[in-house]
This record gives structure tokens, sequence and C-alpha cells, in this order.
């Protein structure tokens, strides 16, 4: 059995939309400043239509087509974290330091988080798209984790993010935390009835994170900002013992002072 | 239970990731630093505390005790807190110049070392601590004007021998590069 004529309809649209998308981006030449979220947006439409083929020529319920879904989803997943990745990168990597320091930070997060993620996973007894369903939680906490990280960095050091880097940022740290909790439940309360709103929320949020792509690449990007002029190699070292010891001595007398 | 706290949990996350993203930004960006706003960022209240001092000499507060009906007495105190409290709330300003100085230091510096920026962020988390605390003891009790004194020597002290650097700082802004580029 195929899809019926409601997810014909419904996998039309979001495939027109997808595809709508990808041809604003290309239009906007966002692959010169984000190569990898243009990647993702192309994958995606091809993994769209690499799932209607399997549903409709195997049947939506055959393990070809459960193999078809849950591959294409775990490269879209990882294909995520490296866009994450990547709007970190446009926005800390003028700012040598700060991409020094926080890169690291990011890649070993990445790291724990997915491993953990697999480990968990791994440990479950339940049937395999319950095991599946866990992987996928944690890949999506991977993925929206790293965001934040990344966020919290800029908002620390006071670097604007651009427009329309926080519509794509928005758009996908939104379907990874509304899949985090959609899994969750689904996990929880597996059931025929359950699948069925675990699928509208996953399909819904997805389609919500489209337009927010949309809303992102609906303007011109702006022109690529220059490079900032960096300071001399001793300044940073020669500043920051005397900005230590004064705060710290400034502490020292607040802590006396509270005594 | 597990399902209510995850959705919670995502729930924040979508607020966290929302503010994060288009929540006012902090004026410390360096994209909107310029040259002529360079006093921003260095220390400025702590200069007029001889002024606040004086306000609050020891001997006012002896000679009030022994001269001053009990009501008129009160009142007084009640607005050397309130100073106090003032004066607390600017020393706290003073920090945050120099922490937004720091942070932009950090920020267009080619090298920066980990456990120097942990150190910064650690003196931020410590400062807003006993901040409030101290804010709380000024509203329970009366202070020692010489604490307050202490406090300000080492900003002030900062302040001057950052004046200079500051220029260059100023110099390589991102802003200024945009300007440059615009014009």
């Amino acid at each position: 059995m195929g899809l019926s004529l409601f997810q014909s309809i419904h996998w039309a649209a979001s495939f027109l939309v997808e595809t709508a998308v990808l041809a604003v981006a290309l239009r906007r030449s966002v692959f010169k400043q984000l190569p990898i979220f243009v990647a993702y947006l192309a994958l995606l439409v091809t993994s769209e239509s690499a799932r209607w083929i399997a549903y409709e020529f195997t049947g939506i319920s055959s393990r070809i087509s459960f193999d078809t879904y849950w591959t294409t989803q775990a490269i879209l997943i990882l294909c995520r974290a490296a866009v994450v990745y990547e709007i970190c990168r446009s926005l800390l990597s003028p700012y040598t330091g700060i991409w020094k320091l926080c890169r690291p930070l990011l890649i070993t997060l990445g790291l724990v988080l997915a491993g953990s993620a697999a480990a968990t996973a791994r440990q479950r007894v339940h049937p395999i798209s319950a095991t599946t369903l866990i992987a996928e939680r944690g890949l999506e906490f991977t993925v929206v984790s790293i965001l934040i990280f990344g966020l919290i960095f800029c908002r620390y050091y006071g670097v604007q993010v651009e427009r329309y880097l926080a519509w794509i940022a928005l758009g996908l740290g939104f379907y990874s935390a509304v899949q985090v909790a959609n899994n969750t439940f689904l996990g929880d309360w597996l059931t025929q009835a359950n699948f069925l709103i675990w699928q509208i929320l996953h399909e819904v949020s997805f389609n919500i994170a489209t337009i927010f792509w949309i809303v992102a690449l609906w303007k011109p990007l702006p022109a690529r900002q220059p490079a900032p002029v960096l300071l001399a190699r001793g300044e940073y070292d020669r500043l920051a013992p005397q900005m230590t010891l004064r705060l710290r001595e400034l502490n020292t007398r607040l802590l006396e002072m509270w005594k | 239970m597990t399902v209510f706290a995850v959705t919670l949990a995502a729930l924040g996350i979508l607020v966290a990731l929302f503010w994060l993203l288009f929540g006012s930004p902090a004026t410390e960006t360096p994209v909107s630093l310029d040259a002529r706003d360079v006093e921003e960022f260095l220390p400025a209240n702590c200069r007029h505390f001889p002024q606040i001092r004086q306000m609050l000499e020891t001997e006012d507060y002896q000679f009030m005790r022994r001269r001053a009906p009990r009501h008129i007495e009160r009142e007084w105190r009640r607005e050397r807190r309130r100073i106090l409290g003032q004066y607390l709330k600017d020393l706290g300003q003073d920090f945050g110049r120099l922490e937004r100085l720091a942070r932009l230091i950090a920020t267009l510096s080619p090298e920066i070392r980990r456990a120097q920026e942990w150190e910064w962020m650690w003196q931020g988390v410590q400062f807003r601590l006993l901040y409030r605390m101290v804010a709380v003891k000024i509203a329970l009790g009366s202070f020692s004007t010489d604490d307050i004194a202490r406090l300000t020597e080492p900003i002030a002290a900062l302040a001057g021998e950052l004046e200079s650097r500051m220029a260059l700082i100023a110099e390589c802004a991102p802003s200024r590069l945009h300007a440059d580029v615009g014009s």
C-alpha cells in the first residue's frame, strides 16, 4: 500500500516548498557563504524523492521503505549537525582567538553527545523502531546543543548574528527541539494512535522550519563583512594579567565587605 | 513524567534559542564600538568617589547620633543607605565595563588563553553573587565608607592604564572597518 490521498498531497506540498527553498538559496548564492546548508537542502529534496519512490513501489510498511526512511533521516541529521557547525564557524571564525577557543569545545560536545546517544540506543531492548527513535532523539539533542553552545559564545563575546543566519539557525533549532520532545513522547507510549500524532508533529514542525528558511532567504543576503583587523599578538598577554588582577582584587574587596 | 520534563526542557530550549538569536544585543558588541564611544568602556563612576566619601564621613555619623533628633537621624541613615546602594550600583556598572573591555580584547586578539577566559568568566559570576549579597547587607544595615573606598581603587587604577590602549583597540574595531568600507 502506497501513500493515501492526504499523505500524497502533503508530501507534494512539502516537496514543492523544499524545492522552492533550494531554488531561492541557489538564486541568492547562499552556497558562497553556507555551502553545507545548500548541500543539505539539495539532499533534502533528493531524500524526499527517494522516500516517495520507496513508498510508491514497495508500500509504506515495507522493510525497504523503513530502511530508506531511517537511512536518509540519519544522513539528514548528520548534515544538520554539519550545518549548525557551519553557522557557528561563519559567526565566530572572523574572530580567530575566540574561534580557536570555541571550535574544540563544539567538536567535543558534539562527539560526547552523539556517543552517549548511540550508547543509550544500544542499551535499549525495545523493538528497532523505538531504538531508532531514541537514537534520533539523541542526535537531534546534539544538534540543538551545539547550536545553543555556539550562540552562547556569540552572546558572551558580543558577536552579532545576522538576520538570515538567525532565521536559518532558528529553523534548525526549532525542528530539533520539537523532535527531542516528540520522540520521547512516542518512545514512552508507542501505539498506532500515538504514531499518527508523532508523524503529524514531525511533519508540521519540519514545515515550520522550512518557512523559517524561506523568511531567512526572502531578502538578498547582506554583503560579506571584511575580516576584523586583530590586535597585535602580544597585546592580549600584556593586558590580560592586569585585567585579571584588578577583577580579582575587586572581588576580594567585595568579599571582605560581605564578611 | 519523563515526557512532561522533556517537553518543558524543549520549550526552555526554544525560548533560549529565540533569546540568543533575536534578543536585543548587548551594547558591548564589537561591531557597535566606535572610536568616539571609547569612553563607554572605561570605568567612570569610581572617579566620583571622593565626593561620596565626603558625604559619608564617620564624624558626621557621630555628630548626628549625639545631636540630631531621632526621626531626623533615622531619615539621615536611610539617605546614607540609599547613597551607598546607588554607589554599589555604579560600581557594578564599572565592573561591567571592565568585563566588556576584557571581552573586547579577547574578541580582537588572534590568540587567547582558555584558562584566562574561564578566569574572567568566573570573576564575573563571583562579582555578581557578591554584589547581590552586599546589596542585601546595605539594605539591612550600615557600612564603613573605607570599605567602599577600597572597592573602587582597583577599578580607578586600571582605568588609567587602559585609556592609552583603548585608542588602538578602537582603531581595530569591526564597526570602524564597516564605516570605512561603506564610505
